[in-house]
């Protein structure tokens, strides 16, 4: 009779055994991920109730940090003391949103290793830093500020960036909205609110939203027709009154519907200050798909921009789209027709004119620092890509300063310094036209590079372009930057 | 190991657990309180209660036992302050009360003994028949008796007296009495059950009209199952009593047989019945249901993975998070704060328990008290094993208690008899 016992027994024992590899590899094994798992509330738990570090802006000035929570002495809650003008870079941590921004992309820095556990108290042991790290960013908060001021209220976006650097100076996306409400765990409604609202305040203009770059596009064609030598600025081109688009019935027409000035033919330099689409339509079937696509992509179009976080890539059709599509290669030599492209993707064109040609890759974060100020890691500059020649690059750059001194972009002049400039008015389907100024300054040496977009006219309706509009709204930026009087 | 050794490892676990309630108030920041010396000599009270007990009309006994219980019920109780301290004041009532009942039942037995258990065995059997059925009664009404509704399974009977009223599992206390009643019976008749005449093909098998108690047992957990909506008591029930057949005869055929049975039942089972789908849902894929039958398997799974190696450290995890944390998975929630390390001196404990009732079993010499053993020892490894697997994910989770660990009285009176009726067997051997 023992012998059935035994068996049993062993039965028993041996499903023991099995108990004990399967809680090994549920608490070993798969432990990690079910302590990432993002439906365990220990996650965000830990997330939320804990200290996170601070996150600056290039002159110390907090752009987010944890307070205690007033209603739990042991937890924190996070404060963002700009409200709503930093939420498309610096982005909130909260209960029920996924992160967004530099909370997001820098939380395992921010957040505190503190957790408690036997390996903490090893960690502590071995003199490892548990507290949570600080991250200072390139941003600047007065030129935040002033940018979001000169936006006015308007849909629509401004990139500013260090074109020697990459280093992301200024970061708008309007309309905006504040983080605050959305931290706690009665947030879903005011989350749901501004989902639904037409407006799109959720939606970062600056990088995840792509429009037309109409007329600031011909900054490209022209390098593109520089480098493959087959023009100076002074080349000379014939000035129709419209431009017989090959294989189609349709033109191209410029702005005011005459022709690019008054002689029969006209400089290359004279066409740019124009904004001359004649001239640039011709140029683009001169210069031919393979070339111009090239050149654009060099700038960024069709990339993976390295930044902080995946942005929306800036689009141009293939080459081989052109091919029996001569009328459609001539629109997107002056920046219509499928071209897409992001705020961040134009800033980065007029920087890498200003910066001889070179594009460095744009970056929000400086360095990441422990609590005690020490740098723990610092981005270094990197070059995205040599996008233009110098000497094309100055040449461009030179054009540019006349768009602002007596050409199209006129209204971002600044009395005590030469500011670079180019001006789009780009068409749209529906609705006015998106108006556009990508520039830089100082000419000669320039600290800072702009994008500027306000949509759909803005303000100014039916009747606005991108000089009209876009330009003085890129002036007050830059004479906030530099310090002199718009 | 001598009974000294035995009373310093209570003293141990009595130590053990009101440092356990120290640590839980500091790690959530209350200052000690009068609790941890409450619990040192509810602890003391309990287990040395017990350990006089065996002493006087045991004292043959083996000394693994009760230490083993003790270890587990410390550890238990810990969790179950750490997650509700008003929950831990209750059940150190029911420690005293069930260490009270071993006490006396090693009294009661202390002439006679298990012979008790033979004489009066069809008593046993109708009390325990009654027992079962009595959470069927009317769930309303004046009858100072009645069942009770808990999560939608008829497990529960309320005792309501104008002066008194309390609510017991009266399935935990059957577990016993059907072991008791099934020694017995199949002690006489082990015999004539292990004839196997019949023969279908190239099988023996035995006479139909012997497999009646089977297909008795079967209809019995069957009840439980349809009437109390109670997989884990159904599941225990069957396979204990195939078990002990088996033990008896030493016949494969019954476990054949039985899980035949059981796969046909367990089919119906499925078919017909949506907690038992939503069981079989909830352990094939937690996290495909998660917003519904799997949430409970899942917030374990996040719990136990949570607990790592070297776990949370006790108050500092979450468990409250998992449903059911103080009683069905009392696992999961020590686990998460004891990591690994506490999982496995969990395990072993039970292991260690398990190995040491079958070895009364294996030295008894008597039929009767050796099958009573063997019996109690299965059923005391089949139901840790099974809420674990359900916990671990092993198995569908069916709802029962982890033996000394869980929060609940019935559970805890019954283990403690369980442990008391194993020392008796254990003493009577040496007599």
């Amino acid at each position: 009779m023992n012998g059935p016992i035994r068996r049993l027994a062993f039965a028993i024992l041996v499903g023991f055994i099995l108990l004990l590899l399967n809680v090994t590899y549920i608490q070993v094994l798969r432990g990690p991920t079910y302590r990432a798992d993002e439906r365990n509330p220990r996650v965000l738990i830990a997330k939320t109730s804990k200290e996170r570090g601070l996150v600056v802006d290039r002159n110390g000035e907090v752009l987010a940090r944890s307070v205690a929570d007033p209603t739990d002495q042991s937890a924190f809650v996070r404060e963002y003391p700009f409200g709503d003008a930093f939420v498309h870079s610096v982005g909130f941590s909260s209960l029920l949103f996924a992160d967004r921004g530099i909370e997001d992309t820098y939380t395992e820095q921010l957040r505190s290793k503190q957790d408690l556990t036997i390996s903490d108290i090893v960690s502590a042991l071995l003199d490892r830093d548990l507290r949570p790290q600080n991250v200072i960013t390139t941003l600047d908060s007065g030129l935040q500020l002033a940018a979001i001021n000169a936006l006015n209220n308007q849909a629509g976006s401004i990139v500013a960036l260090n074109p020697r650097t990459g280093e992301i100076l200024a970061y708008v996306s309007l309309p905006s909205y504040n983080p605050t409400p959305l931290l706690g765990s009665t947030s879903g409604p005011i989350g749901d609110a501004l989902d639904a609202d037409p407006a799109e305040p959720l939606l970062n203009r600056a990088d995840s939203e792509t429009y037309a770059p109409g007329s600031t596009f011909k900054i490209i064609t022209t390098v593109a027709a520089l480098d493959a030598g087959l023009s100076t600025p002074a080349t000379a081109y014939e000035n129709p009154i419209e431009l017989a688009l090959p294989g189609s019935t349709s033109v191209i027409r410029n702005v005011g519907l005459g022709r690019c000035g008054s002689g029969s033919e006209v400089t290359l330099a004279e066409a740019f200050r124009r904004s001359c689409n004649t001239i640039f339509g011709q140029l683009a079937l001169d210069v031919g798909a393979p070339q111009l696509v090239v050149t654009a992509q060099a700038f960024g179009f069709n990339q993976d921009i390295p930044f902080e976080w995946s942005v929306l890539n800036s689009v141009i059709p293939p080459a081989s789209s052109f091919s029996d599509d001569q009328a459609g290669l001539a629109q997107t030599g002056i920046g219509q027709r499928d071209l897409q492209a992001t705020p961040l993707q134009m800033a980065l064109v007029a920087a890498g004119i200003g910066n001889h040609g070179t594009v460095m890759a744009p970056y929000l974060v400086a360095s990441v620092a422990d609590s005690d100020g020490n740098v723990i890691t610092a981005t270094e500059p990197t070059i995205f890509s040599q996008a233009a020649t110098a000497s094309s690059a100055a040449e461009v750059a030179a054009m540019m300063v006349d768009v602002v001194a007596s050409g199209t972009g006129t209204n971002a002049q600044i009395s005590s310094v030469t500011v670079a400039g180019k001006t789009g008015t780009a068409e749209t389907e529906v609705g006015a036209p998106h108006l556009w100024f990508v520039g830089f300054a100082p000419a000669e040496n320039p600290t800072i590079a702009i994008a500027v977009i306000v949509e759909s006219g803005g303000l100014s309706s039916e009747g606005g372009s991108g000089g009209s509009v876009a330009a003085p709204i890129a002036r007050q930026v830059i004479a906030q930057w530099l310090g002199v009087s718009p | 190991m001598t009974r000294r050794a035995e009373s310093v490892l209570l003293g141990s676990s009595a130590a053990l657990a009101a440092f356990g309630v120290a640590l839980v108030e500091l790690s959530q920041g209350q200052h000690i309180s009068a609790e941890v010396g409450l619990t040192f000599f509810v602890f003391v009270a309990a287990f040395g209660g017990v350990h006089l007990a065996i002493r006087s009309w045991a004292n043959l006994a083996g000394t693994a036992l009760l230490p083993l219980a003790s270890i587990l019920t410390a550890t238990g109780f810990v969790e179950i302050y750490r997650l509700d301290p008003d929950l831990a004041s209750r059940q150190r009532w029911w420690l005293l009360i069930s260490a009270i009942l071993a006490s006396g039942l090693l009294f009661g037995l202390k002439k006679s003994g298990t012979d008790l258990v033979r004489r009066y065995r069809y008593l046993i059997l109708v009390s325990s028949v009654v027992l079962l059925l009595l959470p069927l009664l009317p769930t309303t009404g004046e009858f100072p008796i009645r069942g009770r509704l808990v999560n939608g399974s008829r497990l529960w009977v309320l005792l309501d007296l104008d002066f008194f009223s309390i609510q017991f599992q009266p399935g935990e206390i059957v577990k016993l009495l059907i072991v008791g009643f099934l020694a017995s019976f199949l002690a006489e008749r082990r015999v004539a059950l292990a004839m196997m005449t019949r023969r279908i093909g190239r099988w023996n098998v035995p006479e139909p009209r012997q497999l009646l108690p089977v297909v008795i047992a079967w209809l019995l957990s069957f009840v439980v199952l349809v009437y109390q909506r109670d997989l884990g008591a159904s599941l225990l029930l069957f396979a204990t009593f195939v078990a002990m057949l088996y033990m008896a005869t030493g016949r494969v055929a019954y476990l054949g047989v039985g899980a035949g049975f059981f796969a046909v039942g367990g089919t119906i089972a499925w078919r017909t019945f949506s907690h038992v789908q939503s069981r079989m849902e909830a352990w094939l894929a937690p996290f495909d249901h998660y917003d519904t039958t799997g949430y409970q398997i899942a917030q374990g799974l996040f719990a136990m993975g949570s607990g790592s190696l070297s776990g949370s450290g006790i108050g500092l995890g979450r468990p409250d998070l998992i449903p059911f944390a103080s009683t069905d998975f009392i696992f999961a929630a020590v686990v998460e704060e004891l990591g690994l390390a506490g999982s496995v001196v969990i395990m072993s404990v039970y292991a260690l328990l398990v190995a040491v009732s079958f070895g009364i079993a294996l030295r008894s010499r008597d039929i009767f008290r050796k099958l009573f053993a063997a019996g109690l020892a299965f059923t005391l490894g089949l139901q840790a094993f099974l809420i674990l697997a359900g916990v671990l994910r092993l198995l569908p989770l069916t709802g029962i208690t982890l033996p000394f660990m869980s929060y609940g009285g019935s559970s805890l009176i019954s283990n403690f008899l369980l442990v008391a009726m194993l020392a008796r067997i254990s003493h009577e051997e040496k007599v």
